[in-house]
């Protein structure tokens, strides 16, 4: 069987339309009367849920809130559920909180009993796409701040095998592993594929053996490095891309490796122009801005993500039919140095290329947007104190090489840039 | 005559517990950890959480095991809760967590998570003082209490959790699914329920002395 609900995710793109604009339907008259700030947002744009009456007059006049807005209606009105929470507060069973790679980490308070429980349902279809099935073992290596990841393996039937996400005890990830013979596992990020090679290194065990009972493995967090990547490509397990959609959903990759799927009856994306309001064009860079479908707690209403993302519509060779993105990076991420724009991607490359660097962590640093050189915070490993002078000349000439662009050099250890980040990533841009 | 119903779910996962020795993959089912939310609501109904109040959790994912019936339990008390990785690095969120709402509780506390706070130069009295309860592991209790604060106990006892009512009282397993016994100073746990993974005085990290046979007061200073 291809799918775990073919009629589901196989819909035709009408049939999609439609269910969209019945959700639509249901959910902007709840936002509109339960939550403040998307009445306020649409009482300023003068629009009434009641107005909305296609998906063409929806994405026409309905106002956009961005993560601006949310963080001054925060901290003006001290609400720390930024105006939408749209239950009681009664209602609310749990409050968990966003990873804070950019600022402080933000509440998300979730109604799980009215929602039956914390996982979506579309994470049996991801977790079936990549070829997981029930009664698998799935090996779950997170943090536990944003939920019970473990629940969608669950509720999957199959068995979650438990490990923590620290760097550190990656051995204990290499003898789960062989004893328990995992199918899948969610979620590797270039911090994690890094440990287990180390693991695997000083606890001699041969990562063919490690992997053999894999089928698929999932990268959150940002996209892997290429050094990353080939130590994965190493393993010899299929790996998937995973990434969130806006605060409202989520993106798995399916077996044709060329694009993200999220799930259209959950979430309605659009890709704009991330300085206007029209729509890009397929696979064109755009800013990634969703809807909330089904999420009743607190419902993002045309939401500005800020992420940057590739997306198009045309129906997959996998069968699928709803949509995929590619993440290209953040709104406001990059820097210009005399008049050319650079992100944080065009950089990796050249860093991860110097040994004692090959984790890839780094940061630019952007005292302003226009700047006369490149500047970057650099991440060095361990055993290589005793010569930083040659580690930041050769991390220079890798920069040079490749952006034609010489850049000034402030080496920290990895260990420095860690701390700055939920454990799957970092801030990639900074400022001084 | 009593009919028994086979359970043929799959397992509810494989987390761990410390023996003393190393950390032991743990197969849990179902029906047990089912169990073991009664014993919760039950628990935070005996420290005094109540409907409408929160709970902040501070937990790892190979802790699972323990903490889900908690979590769950707080729910189903009526409680909200939150979650926080207990590391250095998610000081931070805890500390987001307590300024930004009031929690009743925060449970699991562990040195990770102190370390945090000295990073973060936060004093445990400026994060913790308006707490009612805080719940300490081993280490961290000794830790602030020598600032003048009153933690509960809070104690990972092998695969059982054991958490005193009381600051300073002694830590207490469910004593409807635990026994314990105390063997050169380290405390031994033994299931009394069918389980997947059957207990009988399996050693524990936990060394201290005990009160009764599902109560004891951890050693303080040496808990490995």
């Amino acid at each position: 069987m291809t799918y775990f609900d073919e009629v589901a995710e196989t819909r035709s793109r009408a049939d999609l339309d439609a269910m969209q604009l019945e959700r639509l339907g249901l959910m902007l008259p709840h936002a509109y009367e339960h939550s403040p700030i998307v009445r306020a947002t649409w009482e300023e744009a003068g629009v009434h849920p009641r107005d909305i009456r296609s998906l063409a007059d929806f994405t026409e006049r309905a106002p956009f809130i961005d993560k601006e807005t949310l963080r001054h209606w925060r901290e003006d009105r001290r609400d720390p559920y930024a105006g939408l929470l749209c239950v009681p507060v009664d209602d609310v069973t749990t409050i968990l909180s966003s990873s804070g790679t950019t600022g402080e980490p933000t509440l998300q308070p979730q109604d799980w009993g009215a929602s039956g429980g914390p996982v979506r349902a579309g994470l049996s279809r991801d977790l079936w796409m990549m070829g997981m099935r029930p009664g698998d073992r799935v090996m779950v290596v997170i943090f536990t701040f944003r939920g019970p990841a473990f629940g969608m393996v669950q509720q999957f039937g199959a068995v979650p095998v438990l490990c923590d996400y620290d760097a550190g005890d990656m051995i204990r990830f290499c003898e789960l592993s062989l004893e328990f013979r995992p199918t899948g596992l969610y979620s590797l990020s270039s911090m994690i594929v890094h440990a287990i090679a180390e693991a695997c290194e000083q606890g001699g065990f041969d990562p063919t053996d490690v992997f053999s009972s894999y089928r698929a493995m999932v990268q959150a967090g940002e996209p892997l490095g290429a050094r990353a990547r080939g130590i994965v490509d190493g393993w010899g397990v299929p790996l998937f891309e995973h990434t969130g959609v806006g605060d409202v959903g989520t993106a798995f990759e399916c077996p044709e490796h060329d694009g993200l799927h999220f799930w259209e009856d959950d979430t309605l994306v659009e890709n704009l122009d991330p300085e206007g309001t029209e729509p890009v064009g397929d696979r064109e860079r755009g800013e990634l801005v969703a809807t909330a479908l089904v999420n009743r707690t607190t419902p993002l209403i045309r939401y500005r993500s800020g992420d940057i993302v590739r997306l198009t519509r045309v129906p997959c060779p996998c069968g699928r039919t709803h949509s995929k993105l590619w993440p290209v990076g953040r709104k406001g991420d990059g820097v210009e140095i005399q008049g050319r724009k650079i992100l944080p991607i065009d950089v990796w490359p050249a860093i991860e290329s110097v040994d004692e660097c090959s984790r890839g962590l780094f940061q630019i640093v952007r005292e302003a947007p226009q700047m006369d050189r490149l500047r970057l915070r650099v991440g060095y490993g361990p055993g290589c104190a005793d010569r930083l002078g040659a580690v930041r000349d050769d991390v220079m000439a890798a920069v040079a090489d490749l952006l034609d662009a010489v850049p000034e050099v402030e080496l920290v250890p990895d260990a420095d840039l860690l701390k700055l980040g939920p454990p799957h990533k970092i801030p990639r841009v900074a400022p001084r | 005559m009593t009919a028994t119903v086979e359970d043929t779910r799959p397992l509810w996962g494989i987390a761990q517990y410390e023996d003393g020795t190393r950390r032991v993959p743990w197969p849990v089912s179902h029906a047990e950890i089912e169990r073991a939310m009664g014993g919760a609501v039950s628990t935070l109904a005996g420290l005094g959480v109540t409907a409408g109040e929160r709970v902040l959790w501070c937990t790892l994912l190979s802790e699972a095991a323990h903490f889900w019936p908690l979590l769950i339990g707080s729910m189903l008390g009526g409680a909200q809760f939150s979650l926080a990785d207990a590391t250095a690095p998610d000081a931070l969120r805890v500390g987001m967590f307590v300024r930004q709402l009031e929690y009743r509780a925060v449970i699991g506390v562990n040195e990770a998570v102190l370390d945090g706070f000295d990073e973060l130069e936060r004093s445990y009295r400026d994060v913790f003082g308006a707490v009612s309860i805080v719940g300490a592991r081993p280490g961290a209790y000794e830790r602030l209490t020598a600032v003048g604060l009153t933690p509960y106990w809070f104690v990972l006892c092998g695969p059982a959790v054991a958490m005193a009512t009381l600051p300073g009282g002694p830590a207490r397993v469910d004593p409807n699914e635990w026994a314990l016994t105390e063997l050169d100073g380290r405390i031994h746990v033994t299931s009394t329920q069918p389980r997947e993974t059957a207990f009988d005085n399996t050693p524990t990290a936990i060394r201290g002395s005990l009160v009764d046979e599902t109560s004891f007061y951890p050693e303080t200073g040496a808990h490995s």
